[in-house]
Protein backbone atom coordinates (compact mmCIF):
# COMPACT_ATOMS: atom_id res chain seq x y z
CA UNK A 1 0.00 0.00 0.00
CA UNK A 2 1.11 3.33 -0.67
CA UNK A 3 1.72 6.04 2.16
CA UNK A 4 3.26 9.58 2.31
CA UNK A 5 5.39 9.19 5.81
CA UNK A 6 6.47 12.40 6.70
CA UNK A 7 6.33 13.46 3.46
CA UNK A 8 8.33 10.34 1.83
CA UNK A 9 6.23 8.05 -0.58
CA UNK A 10 6.89 4.22 1.24
CA UNK A 11 5.06 1.07 -0.05
CA UNK A 12 4.40 -0.74 2.99
CA UNK A 13 2.56 -4.09 3.76
CA UNK A 14 0.75 -2.54 6.57
CA UNK A 15 -2.92 -2.00 7.72
CA UNK A 16 -2.44 -0.95 11.30
CA UNK A 17 -0.51 1.88 13.22
CA UNK A 18 1.04 -0.94 15.11
CA UNK A 19 2.48 -3.07 12.42
CA UNK A 20 3.76 0.33 10.21
CA UNK A 21 5.36 1.37 13.56
CA UNK A 22 7.01 -2.26 13.77
CA UNK A 23 7.60 -2.18 9.97
CA UNK A 24 9.52 1.36 10.89
CA UNK A 25 11.34 -0.07 13.84
CA UNK A 26 9.92 3.05 15.25
CA UNK A 27 9.35 2.53 19.66
CA UNK A 28 6.22 2.93 20.86
CA UNK A 29 7.11 4.89 23.30
CA UNK A 30 7.42 8.83 23.24
CA UNK A 31 5.65 8.82 19.82
CA UNK A 32 2.47 10.49 18.56
CA UNK A 33 1.27 9.73 14.91
CA UNK A 34 -1.79 11.38 12.65
CA UNK A 35 -3.41 10.25 9.55
CA UNK A 36 -4.32 12.68 7.26
CA UNK A 37 -3.46 15.21 10.23
CA UNK A 38 -5.93 13.31 12.20
CA UNK A 39 -4.23 12.19 15.64
CA UNK A 40 -4.82 9.14 16.13
CA UNK A 41 -5.16 7.96 20.05
CA UNK A 42 -2.95 4.84 21.44
CA UNK A 43 -5.55 2.61 22.17
CA UNK A 44 -6.61 2.87 18.41
CA UNK A 45 -3.68 2.17 16.79
CA UNK A 46 -4.37 -1.48 16.37
CA UNK A 47 -7.38 -0.97 15.16
CA UNK A 48 -7.45 1.97 12.81
CA UNK A 49 -7.23 0.79 9.25
CA UNK A 50 -4.51 2.97 7.18
CA UNK A 51 -5.38 3.40 3.53
CA UNK A 52 -4.22 3.77 0.37
CA UNK A 53 -2.22 7.48 -0.18
CA UNK A 54 -2.68 8.27 3.40
CA UNK A 55 -0.63 10.69 4.88
CA UNK A 56 0.86 9.84 7.83
CA UNK A 57 3.14 11.74 10.22
CA UNK A 58 5.25 10.69 12.88
CA UNK A 59 5.81 12.65 15.58
CA UNK A 60 8.60 12.38 18.49
CA UNK A 61 9.63 14.21 21.97
CA UNK A 62 13.49 15.61 21.26
CA UNK A 63 14.98 18.37 23.70
CA UNK A 64 13.85 21.85 24.30
CA UNK A 65 13.25 24.35 26.69
CA UNK B 1 24.69 25.47 67.21
CA UNK B 2 25.54 21.82 66.28
CA UNK B 3 26.20 20.24 62.66
CA UNK B 4 22.85 19.01 62.89
CA UNK B 5 21.26 21.85 63.81
CA UNK B 6 23.41 23.74 61.04
CA UNK B 7 21.95 21.15 58.44
CA UNK B 8 18.34 20.86 59.04
CA UNK B 9 18.66 25.12 58.93
CA UNK B 10 19.36 24.74 54.99
CA UNK B 11 16.45 22.16 54.33
CA UNK B 12 12.53 22.81 54.16
CA UNK B 13 10.64 20.02 54.36
CA UNK B 14 7.20 21.12 54.33
CA UNK B 15 8.18 23.96 52.02
CA UNK B 16 6.40 22.24 48.81
CA UNK B 17 5.25 23.53 45.74
CA UNK B 18 1.95 22.43 44.02
CA UNK B 19 0.95 22.83 41.10
CA UNK B 20 -2.44 21.23 39.38
CA UNK B 21 -2.06 17.51 40.39
CA UNK B 22 2.21 17.18 41.31
CA UNK B 23 3.77 18.60 44.08
CA UNK B 24 7.78 19.51 44.40
CA UNK B 25 9.94 19.86 46.57
CA UNK B 26 12.54 21.74 43.92
CA UNK B 27 11.83 25.11 42.90
CA UNK B 28 14.16 24.61 39.66
CA UNK B 29 12.75 23.62 36.79
CA UNK B 30 15.18 23.10 33.52
CA UNK B 31 14.86 22.65 30.20
CA UNK B 32 16.77 19.82 27.83
CA UNK B 33 17.52 21.94 25.18
CA UNK B 34 21.25 23.15 23.58
CA UNK B 35 23.33 20.42 25.98
CA UNK B 36 26.45 19.55 23.68
CA UNK B 37 25.50 15.85 24.67
CA UNK B 38 22.67 13.43 25.76
CA UNK B 39 24.70 12.35 28.81
CA UNK B 40 26.08 15.51 29.61
CA UNK B 41 22.39 16.94 29.99
CA UNK B 42 21.29 13.38 31.55
CA UNK B 43 23.93 14.22 34.37
CA UNK B 44 23.09 17.77 34.79
CA UNK B 45 19.49 17.76 34.67
CA UNK B 46 20.00 15.30 38.01
CA UNK B 47 22.81 16.99 39.61
CA UNK B 48 20.16 19.68 39.63
CA UNK B 49 17.41 17.98 41.41
CA UNK B 50 14.68 19.12 39.37
CA UNK B 51 11.08 17.36 39.33
CA UNK B 52 9.86 19.00 36.29
CA UNK B 53 11.93 19.44 33.12
CA UNK B 54 10.53 20.81 29.64
CA UNK B 55 10.90 19.05 25.79
CA UNK B 56 9.69 19.76 22.80
CA UNK B 57 7.81 17.54 19.86
CA UNK B 58 9.17 17.09 16.46
CA UNK B 59 8.51 15.53 13.23
CA UNK B 60 10.42 12.43 13.22
CA UNK B 61 13.33 12.05 10.52
CA UNK B 62 13.57 8.24 9.15
CA UNK B 63 16.71 9.00 7.61
CA UNK B 64 18.70 10.28 10.79
CA UNK B 65 17.02 9.21 13.68
CA UNK B 66 17.31 10.98 17.11
CA UNK B 67 18.46 9.47 20.17
CA UNK B 68 15.67 8.56 22.74
CA UNK B 69 16.28 11.34 25.39
CA UNK B 70 13.52 10.14 27.51
CA UNK B 71 14.78 7.05 29.00
CA UNK B 72 16.92 8.73 31.47
CA UNK B 73 14.90 11.40 32.78
CA UNK B 74 11.95 8.88 33.17
CA UNK B 75 14.46 7.03 34.85
CA UNK B 76 15.63 9.57 37.51
CA UNK B 77 11.78 10.28 38.34
CA UNK B 78 11.24 13.35 36.94
CA UNK B 79 8.19 14.82 35.15
CA UNK B 80 8.05 15.65 31.89
CA UNK B 81 6.63 19.14 30.54
CA UNK B 82 6.42 18.91 27.03
CA UNK B 83 6.50 22.23 25.33
CA UNK B 84 4.66 23.83 21.94
CA UNK B 85 7.83 25.41 20.53
CA UNK B 86 7.35 26.18 16.73
CA UNK B 87 3.42 27.03 17.16
CA UNK B 88 2.68 30.36 15.81
CA UNK B 89 -1.15 30.51 16.81
CA UNK B 90 -3.59 28.97 19.07
CA UNK B 91 -4.86 26.59 16.60
CA UNK B 92 -0.88 25.01 15.89
CA UNK B 93 -0.42 25.25 19.34
CA UNK B 94 -3.52 23.35 20.48
CA UNK B 95 -2.49 20.45 17.65
CA UNK B 96 0.92 20.59 19.26
CA UNK B 97 -0.64 20.15 22.57
CA UNK B 98 -2.42 17.39 21.64
CA UNK B 99 0.16 15.54 19.85
CA UNK B 100 2.34 16.06 23.03
CA UNK B 101 -0.25 14.42 24.95
CA UNK B 102 -0.27 11.30 23.06
CA UNK B 103 3.20 10.96 22.65
CA UNK B 104 4.55 11.63 26.23
CA UNK B 105 0.85 10.80 27.96
CA UNK B 106 0.81 13.48 29.74
CA UNK B 107 -2.03 16.38 30.34
CA UNK B 108 1.01 18.99 31.34
CA UNK B 109 1.57 21.61 28.65
CA UNK B 110 4.14 24.36 28.61
CA UNK B 111 2.12 26.77 26.24
CA UNK B 112 4.61 28.92 23.88
CA UNK B 113 3.32 30.92 21.53
CA UNK B 114 5.95 32.55 19.80
CA UNK B 115 5.58 33.87 15.85
CA UNK B 116 8.56 35.98 15.92
CA UNK B 117 11.59 34.00 15.69
CA UNK B 118 14.06 37.13 16.56
CA UNK B 119 13.13 38.00 20.11
CA UNK B 120 10.89 34.83 20.93
CA UNK B 121 8.67 37.08 22.50
CA UNK B 122 4.90 35.38 23.36
CA UNK B 123 1.80 36.23 21.61
CA UNK B 124 -0.60 37.23 24.30
CA UNK B 125 -3.98 36.98 22.21
CA UNK B 126 -2.85 33.47 21.09
CA UNK B 127 -1.83 32.25 24.36
CA UNK B 128 -4.91 33.72 26.16
CA UNK B 129 -7.33 31.77 23.22
CA UNK B 130 -5.06 28.30 23.37
CA UNK B 131 -5.03 28.36 27.22
CA UNK B 132 -8.75 28.91 27.68
CA UNK B 133 -9.52 25.72 24.80
CA UNK B 134 -6.26 23.68 26.34
CA UNK B 135 -7.88 24.03 29.97
CA UNK B 136 -11.02 22.94 28.56
CA UNK B 137 -9.98 19.96 27.46
CA UNK B 138 -8.34 18.84 30.79
CA UNK B 139 -4.48 20.10 30.45
CA UNK B 140 -2.73 21.44 32.91
CA UNK B 141 -1.34 24.90 31.18
CA UNK B 142 1.72 26.80 32.12
CA UNK B 143 1.78 29.31 29.33
CA UNK B 144 5.45 31.44 28.46
CA UNK B 145 4.16 34.87 28.63
CA UNK B 146 5.51 38.25 28.74
CA UNK B 147 5.60 39.75 32.34
CA UNK B 148 2.10 41.84 32.12
CA UNK B 149 0.49 41.39 35.18
CA UNK B 150 -3.24 42.11 33.30
CA UNK B 151 -2.82 39.08 31.08
CA UNK B 152 -1.72 36.71 34.44
CA UNK B 153 -5.37 38.06 35.98
CA UNK B 154 -7.08 37.05 32.16
CA UNK B 155 -5.15 33.74 32.60
CA UNK B 156 -6.29 32.66 35.58
CA UNK B 157 -9.89 33.28 34.54
CA UNK B 158 -9.74 31.07 32.04
CA UNK B 159 -8.18 28.24 34.00
CA UNK B 160 -4.40 28.41 33.61
CA UNK B 161 -2.42 26.14 35.80
CA UNK B 162 0.50 28.49 36.43
CA UNK B 163 1.94 31.54 35.16
CA UNK B 164 5.76 31.81 33.48
CA UNK B 165 6.34 35.54 33.09
CA UNK B 166 9.84 35.71 31.45
CA UNK B 167 12.94 37.50 32.59
CA UNK B 168 13.98 38.06 29.92
CA UNK B 169 14.12 36.97 25.94
CA UNK B 170 14.78 33.47 25.89
CA UNK B 171 18.24 32.35 25.79
CA UNK B 172 19.86 35.73 26.32
CA UNK B 173 20.73 35.14 29.74
CA UNK B 174 20.24 38.84 30.35
CA UNK B 175 18.65 38.25 33.70
CA UNK B 176 15.61 39.66 35.79
CA UNK B 177 14.98 42.62 33.29
CA UNK B 178 11.26 42.46 34.00
CA UNK B 179 11.56 42.92 37.88
CA UNK B 180 9.00 45.40 38.63
CA UNK B 181 5.83 43.79 36.36
CA UNK B 182 6.68 40.31 37.92
CA UNK B 183 6.96 41.71 41.73
CA UNK B 184 3.15 42.94 40.60
CA UNK B 185 2.29 39.63 39.23
CA UNK B 186 3.91 37.73 42.31
CA UNK B 187 1.44 39.79 44.58
CA UNK B 188 -1.53 39.30 42.58
CA UNK B 189 -1.38 35.83 41.41
CA UNK B 190 -3.66 33.08 42.99
CA UNK B 191 -1.23 30.27 40.73
CA UNK B 192 1.92 29.54 41.01
CA UNK B 193 4.52 32.13 39.40
CA UNK B 194 7.32 30.15 37.41
CA UNK B 195 9.81 33.08 36.12
CA UNK B 196 11.24 31.41 32.88
CA UNK B 197 13.39 32.60 30.12
CA UNK B 198 16.28 35.24 30.16
CA UNK B 199 17.92 33.72 33.58
CA UNK B 200 21.56 33.74 32.78
CA UNK B 201 23.42 33.46 36.20
CA UNK B 202 22.33 31.63 39.45
CA UNK B 203 22.60 35.21 41.15
CA UNK B 204 18.78 35.84 38.56
CA UNK B 205 17.61 32.87 40.03
CA UNK B 206 18.30 34.00 43.08
CA UNK B 207 17.25 37.22 42.93
CA UNK B 208 12.95 35.89 41.12
CA UNK B 209 12.88 33.57 44.47
CA UNK B 210 13.49 35.90 46.62
CA UNK B 211 10.93 38.24 45.45
CA UNK B 212 8.43 35.52 45.53
CA UNK B 213 8.19 33.79 42.86
CA UNK B 214 7.13 30.15 43.63
CA UNK B 215 9.58 28.80 40.79
CA UNK B 216 12.09 29.47 38.16
CA UNK B 217 12.50 27.52 35.28
CA UNK B 218 16.46 27.60 33.61
CA UNK B 219 17.64 25.66 30.15
CA UNK B 220 20.21 27.66 28.31
CA UNK B 221 22.26 28.78 31.52
CA UNK B 222 22.66 24.93 32.46
CA UNK B 223 23.29 24.07 28.74
CA UNK B 224 26.03 26.10 27.61
CA UNK B 225 27.80 26.81 30.76
CA UNK B 226 31.25 25.31 30.14
CA UNK B 227 30.27 22.89 33.43
CA UNK B 228 26.84 21.63 33.13
CA UNK B 229 26.83 19.63 35.90
CA UNK B 230 28.56 22.32 38.52
CA UNK B 231 26.32 24.74 37.38
CA UNK B 232 23.06 22.94 37.82
CA UNK B 233 24.17 22.44 41.08
CA UNK B 234 25.01 26.01 41.86
CA UNK B 235 21.42 27.08 40.40
CA UNK B 236 20.11 24.43 42.65
CA UNK B 237 21.86 26.01 45.76
CA UNK B 238 20.90 29.58 44.40
CA UNK B 239 17.27 28.58 44.42
CA UNK B 240 17.29 27.40 47.54
CA UNK B 241 18.51 30.38 49.33
CA UNK B 242 16.47 32.76 47.26
CA UNK B 243 12.97 30.73 48.47
CA UNK B 244 14.58 30.39 52.49
CA UNK B 245 15.48 34.32 52.16
CA UNK B 246 12.20 35.15 50.51
CA UNK B 247 9.97 32.75 53.80
CA UNK B 248 12.74 34.45 55.88
CA UNK B 249 11.93 37.94 54.98
CA UNK B 250 13.94 40.46 53.53
CA UNK B 251 14.56 43.50 55.41
CA UNK B 252 13.91 46.59 53.65
CA UNK B 253 15.36 49.28 51.99
CA UNK B 254 15.90 53.14 53.02
CA UNK B 255 17.28 55.92 51.12
CA UNK B 256 19.40 57.05 54.26
CA UNK B 257 21.64 55.04 56.11
CA UNK B 258 20.59 53.14 58.95
CA UNK B 259 23.25 52.59 62.01
CA UNK B 260 24.22 48.73 62.17
CA UNK B 261 25.89 49.48 65.43
CA UNK B 262 24.57 51.80 68.75
CA UNK B 263 25.85 55.67 67.74
CA UNK B 264 27.33 56.20 71.58
CA UNK B 265 29.58 59.27 72.16
CA UNK B 266 32.26 57.08 73.99
CA UNK B 267 35.10 59.22 71.56
CA UNK B 268 34.12 62.49 72.64
CA UNK B 269 36.19 62.71 75.28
Amino acid sequence: MKLIINDEIKNLAVTTITSLLTTLEQPEKGIAVAVNQAIITRQNWDDFQLSENDQVTLFQAIAGG
Amino acid sequence: MSVTTLQSAFILPSDELVIADKTFSSRLFTGTGKFSDQKIMAAALIASQSQLVTMALKRIDLANQDDDILKPLIAAGMNLLPNTSGARDAKEAVYAAQLAREALQTNWIKLEIHPDPKYLLPDPIETLKATEQLARDGFHVLPYIHADPVLCKRLEAVGTAAVMPLGAPIGSNKGILTAEFLEIIIEQSTVPVIVDAGIGAPSHAALAMEMGADAVLVNTAIAVAKDPVAMSQAFALAVQAGRQAYLAGLGSQAQTAVASSPLTAFLDL
